[in-house]
C-alpha cells in the first residue's frame, strides 16, 4: 500500500536468484529435499508449487480487503488448501497418468511456507497483477531449485539423469538419502553466494532474518 | 535499539518497520468478528470443495474402476472377449462364532469357521453386474439374518479370469504395511496357482527410495515362481545381478507364456528377491505381503473354489 510495486522483471529475477525460496531464503527445505531424489520427481513437485502458488497469491490479493487481518493466517492455509485439493481432484478425475505420477506431492503442498509468506509479504500489499508476477517470480524460482537439486542428486547418487543410466554404477549413494539432499543445498547455496561475490554485493550474513 | 523508537528489520535490503503489538486481549465484539469471519470462510471453502467434489466425483470413480480392470487384464494376459468376476469375501461375527461369506458371481456362499457350508444363494442380475462394492456390501448385509455394519465387515476381494466360461487365472487383491503406510498390490496366479506377475496398486513410499518397488526391475523379479517357490521366499541384500534384471525387465515385451520358456531355469538360480537399494523395508513389505496373500488364497481356496 505504501511503495508502488516492482518492475515485472525485478519480480521475476527476485524469485529466481535474489530472494530464491529454496536457496536464499531456505523455507521449505523439508518437503524440498524429501522429493529431489531424482530430476523428474523436483520437476513434478515444482510444477505443482509453481501452479498453486500463482493461484494462491492471485487470491489473497483480490481477497485482500475482505480478509480481516487477525484472521488472515488461517485464511491464508485454507485459500492454499483449497487450490491443492482442487488441483487434487482435477488432476485425479481428468488426468489420471499425470495424477499416478504427482499425486503423492501435491498434497504436500499444503504445508509449503514458501508460498504462505508470499501471500502476507506481497499479496496482502500488492494489487493482483504484480501479485501474480510475484507468484510467477517466486514459483518459477522454486521450479528452478527443484530441477538443479535432483539433477544434481540423481547424477551424483543414482548415476542417471531422467532415469536414463549415465553410468553403470551409483558414485555416491549419500546423496540420495535426506543428508545428502541437505548437503546437495549447501553446495547450490555456496554456488549462488558465490556469484553474488563475483557480481560485487555483499554476502547475505548481517540480515536479523527471521525466516523459519 | 531504543524504546522509543519503533523496531526496524533489514531483509534482503528493504527496511520493514515493525508496528508495536497490541497486547490487550480481543474485546467480545471483537472475538466475535473473528469467529463469525473464520466460520464464514470455512463455509465458503466447503462449499467450493462440495462443487468440485460434485463434479469430480464420477470421473474419479470411473477411472479407478478402468486402471483396475486394465491391471487385471494385462496381469493375465486376457482377450477382448474374457470376463472378470470379481469375488470379494465377508466376515461375520454371530456372537462369539464366526461365519465367513463369499460374494461370488453366481452365488452368496455361507460358510462356517472351517469352510463347511450353511447356506447358498442365488445373487440377482442387479448386484452381479453392479460396479459399486457398497452396493454390493448392502445387499450381501441385507441377506443375513441379523447382520449389521459391526458384525458384518467385507475383508478383502479377489478376481476369476474367464475366457469362454473357464477360469484362466486369478488375481488376489493383497494389502501389506510398507515404510509409511499401506501399500496395495495385485497378485497374478495361473490356473495351476504359479505367479505370473505383480502390480503395485497403491503406496505412499518414499519417492526415489521406496517407490521402486514399482519397477520392472523388482516387481517382475516375483514372476514365473511357482506357490512352493514362493512359499519359501526370502528378501537378500546382494545386488541384482546384471543378466537377471535384464531378464526380468523383459517380461512385459515377450509375454509371460514366451518368458516363463526361455527364464524358468533361470528363476530356481535365483531363489530370493533381491531387496532396492536404500528400501530393504519396503522389499522386505512387498515379499512379505506376497507370500501372505498367496498363502491365505490357497487355504480359502480349497473351501470357495466350488462357488466359483
Amino acid at each position: 500500500m505504501s511503495r508502488p510495486p516492482p518492475p515485472v522483471s525485478t519480480l521475476i529475477m527476485r524469485g529466481l536468484f535474489d530472494e530464491n525460496p529454496v536457496f536464499r531464503l531456505a523455507l521449505s527445505l523439508c518437503p524440498a529435499v524429501a522429493v529431489t531424489t531424482s530430476v523428474k520427481n523436483g520437476l513434478m513437485l515444482g510444477v505443482a508449487v509453481f501452479v498453486v502458488q500463482v493461484l494462491s497469491s492471485v487470491s489473497a490479493s483480490a481477497l485482500k480487503n475482505v480478509i480481516i487481518s487477525k484472521i488472515r493466517i488461517p485464511v491464508f492455509i485454507i485459500i492454499i488448501a483449497i487450490w491443492v485439493t482442487v488441483m487434487d481432484m482435477t488432476l485425479a478425475a481428468y488426468f489420471p497418468e499425470v495424477y499416478e505420477e504427482v499425486g503423492l506431492y501435491v498434497k504436500l503442498i499444503v504445508a509449503f511456507a514458501i508460498i504462505i509468506s508470499r501471500m502476507e509479504l506481497f499479496s496482502m500489499k500488492n494489487p493482483v497483477v504484480p501479485s501474480f508476477w510475484d507468484g510467477f517470480g517466486m514459483g518459477v524460482g522454486f521450479l528452478v531449485a527443484m530441477i538443479l537439486t535432483g539433477a544434481f542428486r540423481e547424477l551424483v547418487g543414482s548415476g542417471a539423469i531422467f532415469g536414463i543410466e549415465v553410468v553403470e554404477f551409483k558414485p555416491l549413494l549419500l546423496i540420495v538419502l535426506p543428508a545428502g539432499g541437505f548437503f546437495t543445498i549447501g553446495l547450490i547455496m555456496a554456488l549462488f553466494n558465490w556469484v553474488d561475490l563475483k557480481r560485487g554485493k555483499k554476502l547475505p550474513g548481517d540480515y536479523k532474518g527471521c525466516h523459519g | 535499539m531504543s524504546t522509543n523508537e519503533p523496531d526496524q528489520i533489514t531483509v534482503h535490503g528493504h527496511t520493514h518497520v515493525l508496528k508495536p503489538v497490541n497486547q490487550a486481549p480481543p474485546t467480545p465484539a471483537e472475538m466475535l468478528r473473528i469467529a463469525l469471519g473464520l466460520t464464514v470462510v470455512c463455509l465458503i471453502a466447503a462449499v467450493i470443495l462440495a462443487f468440485f467434489y460434485y463434479i469430480t466425483q464420477p470421473a474419479k470413480e470411473h477411472n479407478q474402476l478402468e486402471r483396475e480392470q486394465r491391471t487385471i487384464r494385462q496381469l493375465l494376459n486376457l482377450g477382448p472377449e474374457a470376463s472378470i468376476d470379481e469375488v470379494r469375501r465377508y466376515l461375520h461375527w454371530r456372537g462369539n462364532e464366526l461365519e465367513v461369506l463369499y460374494l461370488a458371481n453366481a452365488s452368496l456362499a455361507h460358510l462356517d469357521d472351517d469352510g463347511a457350508e450353511l447356506a447358498r444363494l442365488d445373487v440377482p442380475d442387479e448386484i452381479r453386474v453392479s460396479t459399486s462394492g457398497d452396493a454390493k456390501d448392502t445387499w450381501v448385509r441385507g441377506r443375513i439374518a441379523g447382520a449389521n455394519e459391526e458384525s458384518l465387515r467385507y475383508v478383502g476381494r479377489f478376481f476369476v479370469g474367464r475366457e469362454k466360461g473357464a477360469a484362466v487365472g486369478y488375481v488376489i487383491e493383497g494389502i501389506s504395511v510398507g515404510y509409511k503406510t499401506f501399500i496395495r498390490f495385485f497378485l497374478a496366479l495361473d490356473s495351476q496357482f504359479r505367479l505370473q506377475g505383480l502390480e503395485i496398486v497403491h503406496h505412499e513410499e518414499d519417492p526415489g527410495l521406496g517407490d521402486e518397488i514399482t519397477q520392472p526391475y523388482f516387481k517382475n523379479q516375483f514372476a514365473g515362481r511357482t506357490r512352493d517357490q514362493i512359499a519359501t521366499l526370502e528378501v537378500t541384500k546382494d545386488p541384482l545381478p546384471k543378466e537377471w534384471k535384464l531378464a526380468v525387465e523383459s517380461l512385459p515385451e515377450l509375454g509371460f507364456g514366451e518368458w516363463l520358456k526361455q527364464f524358468e531355469p533361470e528363476i530356481a538360480r535365483h531363489p530370493n528377491i533381491y531387496a532396492i537399494t536404500g528400501a530393504t523395508i519396503s522389499s522386505e513389505a512387498v515379499s512379505d505381503g506376497v507370500k501372505r496373500a498367496l498363502g491365505n488364497f490357497l487355504k480359502r481356496m480349497q473351501s470357495v473354489e466350488r462357488y466359483l
